[in-house]
Order: structure tokens, then C-alpha cells, then sequence
């Protein structure tokens, strides 16, 4: 069926004076190298914090050296804490050098390590405190406690505690995920816990010295990050673009599109490919925030997104009401055109994976030829979108193939096209100076990866957009 | 890239642990040799056994053997004022020659906040101590209320004596 | 500079630097009013009108009344150690109407130099001559024609006043009633009311006294006990020694 409403596409020139993919890849990695660089320097940094105090010389038997293991661990650890913080914030430039994927990946992989530096902290200082002045270390928490900000400083550890603990994956299974969210909004009040103790104790920190600037700079940027790029920023673009549902279409069994009025939604989809996170205010949707991809390059009043129905959320979501208000953050991901590294566009997509394939394709500037499109299905049930898709193909001198069939047996193809003999490269003879984008449900993205990895194509050509089914 | 990334990483933490190293020797040296003030030092770690009651100073307060920052100078150094189950306290910690020489705790007054050594105690003295303050530039006698009769025996008459005729 | 002696409140007052006539009569006249309106002795005193019940506290003058509040300011100071209430209850003002006079004394005399010492307490301004501080000598209670020591006036410490188990009788109520534990307490502060009170608060209560309020007062304290033996504060210790 036809789809009203679906945006002009407003075909931007081919690449004319814009520097070459090649060129913007080497400047992007460049930026995310430093990135990269920045966040690991940052643990030395904070030990170096520790040793350009002299504190060193102070090492003369176990128990000084226990103690300044445990003041070198804190320091870490905290360190390690706000990076999370940075990382999670969803500040643009990292999201554009790195992507937000790929942050809060970094984000998951620091939470253990950070934890467990921050116990150590712990137990080596009271273990260096006990050990130098020959009392047993349990009984010197109780004088510890007296320190000023130390109780609450236990609070933190306690706060920091519950967070990780809830955020392993088998704990949390159980819970539903925004009562998970909000236990883990407490490593907020975590970090800002632990700040008094670190101020007022200790000779590292101490009153005058650039290391106290130097960490509470630290402590500003990253609560500043958050407040700014997690909270402003999202509120007052929400405010400003005045979203509201106009009405809901369904263009398949389980899938919907929802079209959206707005001012100056325009900006909300400069690149195609990325992805916002929604939430839509009624009484039955709002604490759910979804990440959805824009399905069409929005105008200034119009823009479009595609849910497929999973699960109670998701239905619900397709069961709004024109009128509803809705509130978002973002742009963001580097599923788009400014993530190019290569001359050649190959893009396969399958299932939901269509919507931001769809985007891509529309948004990108594009010569003719230089984009190949792959759609995939199991069923003809799943070619909601495709009718667009062949469309936008033809518009923008694209080739498009479909692949239709069963799965077959350790591919990602139809059992047809396996049987005969069809690869990545006979669909995309250039597949070496190509950027891949593949966008799909998971299992299934993941092998057409594995594939292009096997086939030798380098890790930066190739750009990934899963969805959890 | 992420090689790049990696290699990167790895030379630039090295250079900030020595750069770190080379600070802290040179903090280290610029000290005199016989750097005191650790565990014995004001900031009420749990060094001190028992219950100290918070008894720690502010900012120049060090914990333990982690050292202060920065090269000590001669003069007292005062810590941030801090509330203790004994009132406001004040730790000032005085250095002569590189080493701390006294620690003064230091209590505000309900007197206009002139802030006296807590240690105003009385303690004993020994006569010979008072003694050689003997002056003769006495110009009055302070003693327990004497009467007018018993004036006329006393130090201030013949004070008073010598200054009606001085 | 000129001194002077008079009589006044049953003991003798002397005066170094009230330069004019004026001055004096100034100071004779503080002096004189405080003793006809507290002295207990005297048979008409407002004071002992109070203590006959022919006056009510409710109805006496404004002065009286100040003294009595203040001096039950200190009672609350002091833990009781000083108290304007002899044990039988009667209101007994004694113990800080010579400091309340000599304080008042004191404004009249202006900012110059001056000495000023009322039966044994001293409040002083300014310098003696040449611009050395006004010295106060201690006597030395087992032995009252020697001095225990001399303590100069510095660092803001205008007054110095001493109490006692003394040649009057022990007009200080000790609590208890038991013997005093000091025959002689010097106190050194910035105003005669507080070393007064002070003074006769430590006579009063003993040791557990002298050192609660030497912890909480801005003062310096010598005390002889009875055994002979000298405590003293910090401070005194540093004027000893100069």
C-alpha cells in the first residue's frame, strides 16, 4: 500500500568540493584515537597525581607501602568512575568519533574493574593504616568512621555497590530494565558522595595543590557532561521541536509507522542512519524511552519512524494517540553517511534493519552507481518498506537486489542463493574499497559480518546496526 | 587505528608516570632530609588509636604515611576550621627548619572568637620560676582585698609613698 | 605622674595619672555613689534596704538592677562557682561592685595612661612611664610583706585582680563550706568585672573550677593553694620569664 506523507527526497548534490571519504575517515579516526588515548592516560594521570606528591618517599616498610597502593587505587578507581560518567553522557563528540555504541560498551567494560579498585582502596587502607601502627585492621574502622565525610563517603561505596551489582547481566535478567535504570541513576549520588572525603583527607588532595584543581576539574567536566548532554540538551530540544504524534500506520502485521508533526524537524535527521530515544507521554508509555531510527529523512514538519512490535512496550508504543506529545534525545550514531571511509556504498538490511538502511540511502549524498543495496527476508510478509527502498534505489542510480527464502544452514543467505553460490562479493564486486553497512536483527547482522571480516574486508569498512530481534 | 590508539596510550601513560616519579623526587628533595610529620602528624588518621572524636585538621592534615604536598616552609600553617564533638577546632602545625616543631590545637573562644591554646590549663609552677620576675618598676600591688586599716601595713602604701614623693 | 590615695568601700584606692582635680572628683564621685547605694554596711544603703525587705527588688533603681542581672549572668558562667546570694539568701553584690565601679571608673578616666588599684585590684591604660607596660606586683600570701612575683600588663590585659581567703575573713562563700583549696587566686584579663568574677569564682570552687574556666576564658590565672603550691597558665609562665 501507499504511504502518504513519506518525505520528498530532497536528493543532496553528488560529492562535488567535499574531501573525499578517505579523508574524512583519517580525520574522524584521528579524533577518536585521541579520544581513546585521553580515557587511558587518564588512570596514569591519576596515579601520577599521587606520585608528584612525594608521596613515594614515604614508602619505607609494608604498611606505608599498603597505604599509598590504597590511595593510588582510590585515585584510579575514581578516575575510572568518571570516565563512565563521560561515556555515558552521550556527549556529541564522542558519539561522532566513536559512536554511542561503542561508549557505552566502554561504559560496561570499566564498571567491574572500577568497583573492585574502588574495595581495594578500602581494605588496603585500613590494612596500611593497621599495619603501620600495629592495630588490627577491623578495629580501625571504627576511628576511620569518625574522619570527617567518611560516613558518607561509606554511603557512595554502599550506592556504587548496588549499581554494579544490579548491572551484571544475570542480575539484571530479573529485573524489568527502568526499574534497573533507576537503581542505576544512584551512581550519581555514588560519585557525588565520595567527593567530600577525598577533599578533606589526605595529602594528595590537599588545599593549594594543582592536583585538587586538576580533580575537581575532572569532577566538573564529568557531571557537567551529564547535566548538559544527558539532561539540558535533550529537555530543551524536546521543548523546542514540539513533537506530537499525528497518526500511526500500520504497514505490515507487526510493524508500524509512526508519523510525527514538529517545527524544524529537519534538523532532527541531517544524516540518515541515526537514531534518536523516544519517549511518548501517556499514561501507559512514559517511562519507557525507545531507541528508534528515523525511517525517512525528515522536512521541516514531518518525520517518520518504524517500530516492529516485540513485546508489551513496543506494542503499546504502536497504539498511541494522534496528539500524544513526545520527547526525545539525540541524534545519535554513526550509522550515516559522515562515518564513510571508501568511494563505494554496499548496504544489507534486513527485517526492522530496513528503516535505517532506508535512511542512509535517502540521506547520503551519492553519486550514480556508487551505492549497491541488499534487502533480505525470510518470508514475503517481511518486505514492509521495500516498495521505498526500490523507489530511493532507482532515484539515486542504486542497484538493488532482493533475497527472499528461508535461512540456510550457518549463512546469513537463503537457502536458494547459498545453494548457488552466491557471496558478498558477487553482490558487491567492489566489496574491498566499500563501506559495509549492515542493519538487522542480531544474530543475523553478525554473521553477515563475520562473513565480510572472512572475506578480508578491513574492521573500519565495515559498520554495524543491530537490534535485539 | 586502534593500533595506533593502543601504542599511543601505552607511551603517553608511561611518560605521565615518569613525569609524576620525577615530580615527586624532586618535591621529595627540595624538603630537608629529616621529614617528619608522618603518623604523628595532626590529621587524626586511624593512626590514633581510639576514639579521637574527629581531632583531624582540614587541609594540611596528612593520613598516615602518604606524605604532605608541596616543600614545607618555616612558619605556622593553620587547617581549616572543623567541628568536633569538643566544640570548633583548629589544628596549626609549626614548621622551623623543614620540621614540625609544635602542633597547637587550637580552640575558638565564646568570647568574641579570640581563638586561645586549649591547653590554657593551669599547671604547676615552681616558686624560683615566679620569682625572678621580681622588678622594681612595680607600680601597684595587686593582692586579695585588704582594708583600709591593713592598708596602712602594706607594699602599696609605701608604693604610694614613694610615688607622691617620686 | 601624679598619685593619688583616697577611701572608699572600707578600703584604700590609689591612683597613678588622673592628672587634673577634675579627674579625681570624677573618680571619688564613681566611687562614692556605688558604695552608698551597695554597700551592705552602710544602714541605708539601697542594697540593705533589700536585704531588710523595707525595699523591693522590683521597685529599686536601674543601676541595682543591672548589677544584680549581670552578676547573675555570671552565676549561670561560672556554674555557680560565683553567686550573688550569701547561703542564708541574702543578695550580697560585693564581689562585683568594686569591679563594676572601677570599670565605670575607668570611662571616666578616658583612653590616657592611668593605673588605677581599688583594695588590690588593678585596672590600667595605656603605659607607665617611658612607654614601659604598667607592672603589677603579686604578694605573696604566706609572707604579705614580700612579693610573689610582678606581672606585666600586655597583649591587651588591662586588669589583673586577686582574691582570697584574706586579712578580711573569708568573705567568699566557699562552696561546700569546706576549707578553701586556694588562699590566693590572680586573675589577668581584658576587663576588671571578668577577673573579678573569675578570681572569685576559682576561690570559691577549687580546681575543678580553675580548670573549666580556664579552658572556656580568655585569661591567665596564677593560684597559691594552701599547701604553698604555685599553678599557673600558660600565659603567666611567658610574663615570668620575659
Amino acid at each position: 500500500m501507499t504511504i502518504q506523507n513519506v518525505s520528498r527526497p530532497v536528493l543532496p548534490q553528488s560529492s562535488g568540493n567535499r574531501p573525499s571519504p578517505r579523508a574524512r575517515f583519517r580525520r574522524r579516526s584521528a579524533i577518536s584515537d585521541l579520544l581513546v588515548v585521553i580515557a587511558w592516560v587518564s588512570g596514569p594521570v591519576a596515579a601520577s597525581l599521587y606520585l608528584a606528591s612525594g608521596g613515594l618517599a614515604d614508602v619505607k616498610n609494608v604498611g606505608s607501602f599498603l597505604t599509598a597502593l590504597g590511595i593510588v587505587t582510590g585515585l584510579i578507581g575514581t578516575d575510572f568512575i568518571l570516565l563512565m560518567l563521560v561515556l555515558a553522557a552521550r556527549v556529541p563528540m564522542i558519539d561522532r568519533a566513536v559512536g554511542h555504541d561503542r561508549a557505552i560498551g566502554l561504559h560496561r567494560q570499566l564498571g567491574k574493574p572500577a568497583l573492585y579498585l574502588i574495595l581495594g582502596h578500602a581494605v588496603l587502607l585500613l590494612a596500611g593504616y593497621g599495619a603501620s601502627s600495629g592495630i588490627n585492621p577491623i578495629a580501625e574502622i571504627g576511628p576511620m568512621l569518625t574522619l570527617p565525610d567518611m560516613i558518607t563517603a561509606v554511603v557512595g561505596t554502599a550506592l556504587l555497590i548496588a549499581v554494579v551489582v544490579t548491572s551484571l547481566v544475570a542480575v539484571r535478567r530479573r529485573f524489568p530494565y527502568e526499574f534497573w535504570h533507576v537503581i542505576h541513576l544512584l551512581s550519581y549520588a555514588a560519585v557525588i558522595f565520595a567527593l567530600p572525603h577525598q577533599l578533606s583527607i589526605g595529602g594528595t588532595l590537599a588545599e593549594g595543590t594543582v592536583q585538587r584543581v586538576y580533580w575537581i576539574g575532572l569532577y566538573v567536566l564529568a557531571i557537567g557532561a551529564i547535566v548538559i548532554f544527558r539532561f539540558a540538551v535533550p529537555l530543551f530540544k524536546s521543548w523546542a521541536h514540539d513533537i506530537r504524534v499525528q497518526q500511526v500506520e500500520w504497514i505490515a502485521p507487526d510493524v508500524a509507522s509512526i508519523h510525527l508533526t514538529g517545527r524544524d524537524l529537519r534538523a532532527l535527521g541531517a544524516a540518515g542512519g541515526e537514531f534518536l530515544i523516544w519517549r511518548f507521554w501517556t499514561a501507559g508509555t512514559w517511562w519507557h524511552s525507545h531507541p528508534i531510527s528515523l525511517s525517512a529523512v525528515p522536512t521541516d514538519h514531518r518525520a517518520r519512524i518504524t517500530v516492529r512490535v516485540l513485546g508489551r512496550g513496543t506494542r503499546r508504543l504502536a497504539t498511541v494517540k494522534p496528539g500524544t506529545r513526545v520527547s526525545f534525545a539525540g541524534p545519535y550514531g554513526i550509522f550515516t553517511d559522515a562515518a564513510r571511509t571508501s568511494p563505494k556504498l554496499a548496504i544489507v538490511a534486513a527485517g526492522i534493519g530496513i528503516t535505517p538502511a532506508r535512511a542512509l540511502l535517502e540521506g547520503s549524498r551519492l553519486a550514480r552507481g556508487e551505492a549497491t543495496v541488499l534487502v533480505r527476508s525470510s518470508t514475503d510478509d517481511e518486505t514492509f518498506l521495500w516498495s521505498e527502498m526500490r523507489k530511493l534505489a532507482e532515484a539515486r542510480g542504486a542497484e538493488l537486489f532482493a533475497m527472499v527464502g528461508p535461512r540456510a544452514r550457518n549463512s546469513w543467505m537463503s537457502q536458494q542463493d547459498a545453494a548457488r553460490g552466491v557471496t558478498l562479493r558477487s553482490v558487491f564486486p567492489d566489496l574491498d574499497r566499500s563501506d559495509l553497512y549492515v542493519c538487522g536483527p542480531q544474530r543475523w547482522a553478525e554473521a553477515v559480518v563475520a562473513d565480510a571480516r572472512a572475506a578480508g574486508l578491513p574492521e573500519h569498512q565495515i559498520h554495524l546496526e543491530s537490534f535485539e530481534l | 587505528m586502534r593500533r595506533r590508539a593502543a601504542v599511543a596510550s601505552v607511551i603517553a601513560s608511561a611518560g605521565v608516570l615518569i613525569a609524576g616519579f620525577q615530580i615527586g623526587s624532586a618535591v621529595t628533595a627540595a624538603r630537608t632530609p629529616s621529614t617528619t610529620g608522618t603518623g604523628t602528624a595532626p590529621g587524626g588518621s586511624a593512626s590514633n588509636s581510639g576514639t579521637s572524636g574527629g581531632t583531624s585538621s582540614g587541609s594540611t592534615g596528612t593520613t598516615g604515611s602518604s606524605g604532605s604536598s608541596g616543600p614545607a616552609k618555616d612558619g605556622t600553617f593553620t587547617g581549616a576550621t572543623e567541628q568536633t564533638p569538643f566544640g570548633p577546632m583548629q589544628v596549626a602545625a609549626v614548621i622551623s627548619g623543614g620540621k614540625i616543631t609544635d602542633v597547637k590545637v587550637l580552640q575558638k573562644t565564646n568570647q568574641g572568637g579570640r581563638s586561645v591554646q586549649i591547653s590554657n590549663q593551669a599547671d604547676p609552677m615552681l616558686r624560683s620560676e615566679v620569682l625572678q620576675a621580681q622588678s622594681a618598676n612595680v607600680s601597684m600591688i595587686g593582692g586579695a582585698t585588704y582594708t583600709s586599716e591593713g592598708y596602712l601595713m602594706s607594699l602599696q602604701a609605701a608604693l604610694d609613698q614613694a610615688g607622691f614623693t617620686g | 605622674m601624679t598619685r593619688a590615695t583616697f577611701e572608699t568601700m572600707g578600703t584604700v584606692v590609689s591612683l597613678e595619672g588622673a592628672e587634673s582635680p577634675a579627674l579625681l572628683g570624677a573618680v571619688r564621685a564613681v566611687f562614692d555613689a556605688a558604695d552608698r547605694r551597695f554597700s551592705l554596711y552602710r544602714p541605708h544603703s539601697e542594697l540593705r534596704r533589700i536585704a531588710d525587705g523595707s525595699l523591693e527588688l522590683l521597685d529599686s533603681s536601674a543601676e541595682l538592677r543591672e548589677v544584680y542581672a549581670t552578676a547573675l549572668g555570671w552565676r549561670g558562667e561560672t556554674g555557680g562557682a560565683f553567686t550573688p546570694h550569701r547561703p542564708d539568701g541574702t543578695v550580697d553584690l560585693n564581689g562585683i561592685v568594686k569591679a563594676w565601679a572601677m570599670a565605670e571608673a575607668g570611662r571616666a578616666l578616658g583612653d590616657g595612661d592611668w593605673c588605677l588599684n581599688v583594695g588590690g585590684d588593678v585596672l590600667v591604660s595605656g603605659a607607665a612611664g617611658s612607654g614601659a607596660p604598667w607592672v603589677v606586683g603579686i604578694v605573696d600570701p604566706a609572707d604579705r610583706t614580700g612579693l610573689l612575683t610582678a606581672l606585666p600588663l600586655v597583649g591587651g590585659r588591662r586588669a589583673a585582680a586577686t582574691s582570697g581567703s584574706a586579712e578580711r575573713g573569708d568573705h567568699i562563700w566557699t562552696r561546700g563550706r569546706e576549707a578553701a583549696e586556694f588562699v590566693q587566686v590572680t586573675v589577668l584579663a581584658d576587663d576588671i568585672v571578668t577577673a573579678d568574677v573569675l578570681a572569685t569564682a576559682i576561690v570559691s570552687g577549687g580546681s575543678t573550677t580553675l580548670n573549666d574556666l580556664t579552658a572556656r576564658f580568655d585569661v591567665d590565672v596564677l593560684t597559691v593553694a594552701r599547701s604553698g603550691e604555685l599553678r599557673a597558665t600558660p600565659g603567666i609562665r611567658e610574663l615570668v620569664t620575659r
